[in-house]
């Protein structure tokens, strides 16, 4: 009998402890009392994650300067482009020293230029040799990228383009995983002139099949040989493999080129440029490459009589979770298994931003237009990214003078602020800095993004994408940088920031303590204490009375 | 076909390269080489040893005898003597750009410690080097990108070398590995089911005839200790 009482007592005395339990759980959030948690500060100036704004590596690459007889125009940029490239790109690998094809990758045959069939003093036929390069690509011997291209601090992306035909190393140098300068997003754009006859081979070096479109571009359908020469899925270039298509375009304007096999796949890891072909003029040698795109440091004849600067403009978007798969192995099987059939790109999202290959803050190094005022400056502006783009010009009204490569008829010229520009169409911009209120509201560090806000973001973390400036010369130093904003530059060139793992407003000396990230809240042990005993006593009770309900009934 | 062979380049060398004139390069629209050094001897090395001739073809169809590749060589490993004089004969059967690099040997001799072997597209080079005495595996492979992590990658031992290097094509399993779904079939869940209830019936069986084996233990306790019984007397 008495052992009867004490098991019932002992179970009344484990429903109290289970109500105690219930009320003491802990929670790994709890509410604050009278004073929550410190803030604490996190950013990277405390860390090695924050970069030099700018790197300053070729400081002699600004100047304007003569190289081979090719005039190469002064780029005040930050990282300007190699001027010995720029040369090579306007007289061809045939037509220049063997001392400045050595200050480039160029393979000595990517680019052949001969033949004045007009005797207008510029040759008009050119053989261009195109490759196609994997970034930021899988590595069998260890977890590592190689052949690396950060489009952000600590952002690397693997990303597919087409690249000149290079020789020697793809890598920097031999203590580098980091692709050497020529192996760049975004793919190079492509000049020619009209009426020139052009051969551009795909040397496949990458492990898929890929195509070259000419998209816009006067090409015929066929090659004289009656191949294909529409760069079509079913003419897939194989890996090894090459093919040559063959134009000779009777139009000018800013038109792509890109890969169209698996398109929606290929052109999103990058496989896409543009390609402008410019008005015949005299002794009209144009720059048949502009690697990396951004500033035209030798413009075309026809492009002088109009304006004092050119810039080329390439919009492109990244899809993390797609480009993430080349990473995920190395067997091409797998690759392509994963990205054909695994991944469904109709559930495709655009994380990144790029203009010119880099988002925000690496724009500012090499993707900043540099005026002076009253200067007349043209824009080819080309959207290869997934969704549209509606470019803002901050603090300026740009003119579209054309669309696709046509010249808008003069009552149909456009001067706006927002350029509405869908999927893979091009605009082609005359952007004047005439202080008229108007056109330019003056001197000014002025921003210029896609105003779909997005777009100015890097996988969620603002300021990123393609934020860039139109940087009048009077506020940018000698290395390309806008002069102030110091605080915000140290904050953004850090690869935590873009890791989301510092406050945005952390770096704000007034407001850091208001706007920094809230600490944690202290454990309340007390808590924690009355919860483990009472739920260790119950577990041990309930034992108890096992063993004595065994007993009894033994 | 012109050939440009430039001596002392220092300026595609660093300074301390151009103080040597083992620099050697030679370009052309088809290719070119870096490096070739067919005479001098590495410093502990008296004379050549042996002169080996070694064909080397490069191309997406020789990874056809592999499984996961798209490039690779024909063969994947050499063995040589030390302080032997190798003269490659790269063939490329592809119609892109291949290389054959082959890295650590002593930068005296070899700037950036490489010999460099380049075909711009199908075609033919041909290059010699000599190795040191040093019991040592070089790296053989094609820098292009993505060409060595998709299988073009290969092994020069020299006196037996150190080892192998990973992911060797069919000689050397990758350092990161690809992972593979396994082939679970009705026959592996039978096998694994089959294996759980064997494992179950063992110590069944024990327990059901326990008293039998106490008795045979004991008796095999009693014969050992009758053994040693004997012994001790």
């Amino acid at each position: 009998m008495p052992k009867k009482y004490s098991i019932l007592l002992i179970l009344l005395l484990c429903a109290a402890l289970g109500t105690t339990a219930f009320f003491l759980v802990p929670s790994t959030t709890d509410k604050a009392t009278i004073n929550p948690p410190a803030t604490v500060y996190n950013h990277g100036e405390e860390t090695s994650s924050v970069e030099k704004p700018c790197l300053n590596e070729h400081p002699e690459w600004r100047a304007a300067q003569v190289i081979d007889g090719v005039t190469v125009d002064v780029s005040g940029l930050c990282e300007p482009d190699n001027p010995f490239d720029v040369a090579v790109a306007v007289k061809g690998t045939n037509n220049v020293s063997m001392a400045t094809l050595m200050q480039t990758h160029f393979a000595q045959d990517a680019l052949t230029m001969s033949n004045d069939t007009d005797g207008d003093g510029d040759p008009d036929e050119i053989h261009i040799k195109l490759e196609v390069v994997e970034l930021n690509g899988s590595s069998p011997d260890d977890n590592f990228l190689i052949n690396t291209f950060d489009v952000a601090p600590g952002i690397q992306p693997a990303l597919w383009v087409f690249a000149p035909k290079s020789s020697g190393m793809a890598l920097k140098n031999f203590n580098s995983k980091a692709a050497n300068p020529l192996l760049r997003a975004p793919s190079p754009v492509i000049r020619v002139e009209q009426g020139d006859k052009v051969y551009i081979t795909l040397e496949n070096t990458h492990y898929l099949p890929h195509t070259i479109h000419l998209h816009g571009v006067d090409h015929p359908w066929m090659t004289a040989e009656g191949q294909d020469n529409d760069g079509m899925e079913e003419h897939a270039v194989f890996p090894g493999k090459q093919h040559t298509y063959q134009i000779q375009p009777r139009h000018t304007g800013t038109m792509l080129y890109h890969c169209h096999v698996q398109t929606a796949q290929h052109l999103g890891m990058g496989m896409g440029g543009m390609f402008i072909v410019e008005e015949n003029r005299p002794n009209n040698w144009v720059q048949t490459f502009n690697i990396g795109a951004g500033q035209v440091r030798h413009p075309a004849v026809a492009v002088k009589e109009t304006y004092s600067q050119e810039y080329d403009l390439h919009y492109q978007s990244v899809d993390k979770k797609l480009a993430s798969i080349v990473q995920t192995a190395n067997d091409p099987r797998l690759i392509a298994e994963r990205m054909t059939r695994q991944y469904n790109m109709t559930e495709s999202f655009e994380n990144y931003f790029l203009l010119n290959g880099h988002a925000f803050p690496y724009t500012l190094r090499d993707s900043t237009i540099i005026a002076d005022e009253n200067e007349h400056i043209k824009l080819h502006v080309a959207n290869l990214q997934r969704s549209s783009v509606a470019l803002h010009t901050h603090g300026h009204k740009a003119t579209a003078v054309a669309f696709d490569g046509v010249e808008a008829p003069a009552g149909l010229l456009m001067t706006r602020d927002v350029f509405d520009i869908a999927p893979a169409q091009r605009i082609d911009l005359h952007l004047e800095t005439k202080n008229d209120g108007l056109h330019s509201y003056g001197a000014g560090v002025w921003m210029f993004h896609d105003h779909v806000p997005m777009g100015a973001s890097t996988d969620g973390i603002e300021p990123g994408g393609n934020i860039a400036l139109i940087a009048y010369k009077s506020l940018v130093d000698e290395q390309g940088m806008p002069k102030g904003h110091i605080e915000m530059v140290d904050q953004v060139f850090s690869k935590d920031y873009y890791a989301k793992k510092q406050a945005v407003w952390g770096g704000n000396k007034e407001f850091s303590p208001l706007l920094g990230d809230a600490g944690l809240l202290a454990p309340n042990y007390g808590r924690i204490i009355g919860f483990g005993l009472a739920i260790g006593l119950l577990v041990g009770l309930l034992l108890l009375v096992l063993r004595l309900m065994q007993r009894k009934s033994s | 076909m012109k050939l440009i062979i430039l001596l002392l380049l220092s300026s595609l060398f660093a300074p301390a390269y151009a103080a040597m004139d083992h620099s050697r390069m030679m370009m052309n629209e088809k290719g070119m080489v870096m490096n070739a050094n067919p005479d001098e001897l590495p410093r502990d090395c008296t004379k050549i040893s042996e002169n080996v001739d070694i064909t080397i073809r490069a191309g997406h169809k020789h990874a056809l005898k592999f499984t996961g590749k798209m490039f690779a060589f024909d063969q994947q490993e050499w063995n040589v003597k030390p302080c032997a004089k190798i003269n490659i004969t790269f063939i490329n059967d592809d119609q892109i750009r291949h290389q054959i690099m082959v890295h650590g040997l002593p930068g005296y001799l070899y700037p950036d410690g490489m010999v460099h072997l380049e075909l711009y597209g199908e075609g033919q080079l041909q290059a010699s080097f000599i190795v040191p005495s040093q019991k040592k595996t070089y790296l053989v492979h094609c820098e292009l990108a993505q060409h060595a992590e998709k299988g073009m990658k290969a092994q020069l031992k020299v006196d037996g070398g150190d080892g192998d290097l990973p992911s060797i094509p069919g000689i050397s399993a990758a350092v990161n590995a690809d992972s593979y779904t396994v082939d679970w079939t009705s026959n592996t869940w039978a096998a694994l089911v089959f294996c759980v209830l064997l494992g179950f019936a063992i110590p069944m069986v024990i327990i059901m005839n326990i008293a039998s084996i106490k008795e045979a233990v004991v008796k095999m306790w009693g014969l050992y200790g009758h053994i040693g019984r004997s012994k001790l007397d």
